[in-house]
């Protein structure tokens, strides 16, 4: 320890994610539920006013919004469940694709920069929510042992393999998938925030506290380190919306496949 | 829709891998789990390791029959 260090370094950690609500009294508008309600906002401004005016040759807006959904309808619906369902599924795997992608860019969007996906508890009701849908079209589907059936038998396995495989299948399919979905998006955004905040606020630790010019020099460092941070966590931020809703759809393609 | 008509299967993309690591976790906590508890009953200490490695093995023999004969 240095001496005339005046107050020591607190590491940030997971009481770093509990915000105080913006109101004092009103304990549930907290940061998180403001942001992402300002992100349905801004989804259901921009696609409403791309739309409002469908022309055959587009306005820019227009441009842009059928840019987006047509990325999430082509490369992510059609390829994952097929060309003759898939466009059930667009509403609701485009309006995921982008309330997860917002919430998570707003973890580097300036004076917001706080990823709502790092609270555990939105990436269980997103995960469960594909859960649900997907179990429930294919329930629909196949009927419900025709389901199980479905899910959990292993094409070309030799009969006596089939008691040892089942069991995977069915852990596989029906519980890991939705654990793993949730945890994956939580622990990235709560990983990446946490990653940032040591960086910066280490950072302006060794600068502003230590009173060491050498030490500060550090600090000057830690901080362009923890703007290449940024930048990768910007893209992880992408990264994982695509890969939910990737496998969201997959999950429902392989629910209401047919058995070959 | 005659744009889009493709018997084929989509080619594998991010998404098959996060598949085969579902598989993957699942098997290994299924039999290591059985392994766990079989050693809680018995007293013993050797069949938990055992149960991982069985879980795993079984689960590498189940994703070649899954995707191992799409070509």
């Amino acid at each position: 320890m240095i001496a005339g260090v005046p107050t020591e370094f607190t590491p940030p950690g997971p009481d770093s994610f509990d915000l105080p609500p913006i109101i004092d009294g009103v304990d549930w508008f907290t940061k998180p539920v403001l942001v992402s309600a300002l992100t349905v906002v801004v989804i259901v401004w921009f696609y409403w006013a791309a739309s409002r005016k469908s022309a055959i040759v587009p306005s820019r807006l227009q441009f842009a919004g059928e840019l987006g959904y047509n990325f999430v309808r082509n490369s992510m619906a059609r390829d994952a469940i097929g060309s003759a369902e898939y466009m059930k599924y667009v509403p609701y795997l485009c309006g995921l694709f982008y309330f997860i992608l917002l919430n998570n860019v707003a973890a580097t969007i300036p004076l917001v920069q706080f990823p709502t996906f790092s609270h555990i508890g939105w990436a269980y009701v997103a995960a469960i929510m594909t859960w649900v849908i997907y179990n429930a079209v294919g329930i629909k589907k196949h009927g419900l042992w025709g389901y199980f059936k479905h899910q959990t038998m292993p094409p070309g396995v030799p009969g006596w393999l089939l008691p040892l495989m089942i069991p995977i299948e069915f852990i596989s399919n029906i519980l890991v998938r939705p654990i793993s979905l949730s945890l994956r998006l939580f622990a990235n955004m709560f990983a990446g925030h946490i990653l940032l905040l040591v960086f910066v606020l280490g950072g302006e630790y060794l600068v502003f506290e230590t009173g060491n010019i050498a030490l500060a020099g550090v600090g000057v460092v830690t901080w362009l380190m923890g703007l290449a941070i940024a930048g990768l966590e910007l893209f992880v931020q992408c990264i994982q919306a695509y890969i939910f809703v990737v496998l969201t759809a997959q999950y429902i393609g392989s629910a209401i496949a047919e058995d070959h | 829709m005659s744009e889009h008509e493709d018997p084929k299967p989509s080619p594998p993309n991010a998404g098959d891998g996060w598949r085969v690591l579902s598989y993957l976790i699942g098997g290994v906590v299924l039999y290591g789990g059985i392994g766990f508890g079989l050693d809680r009953l018995l007293g013993t200490q050797f069949l938990l390791p055992v149960g991982i490695v069985l879980g795993a093995g079984l689960t590498v023999l189940l994703l070649h029959f899954r995707y191992g004969s799409r070509s």
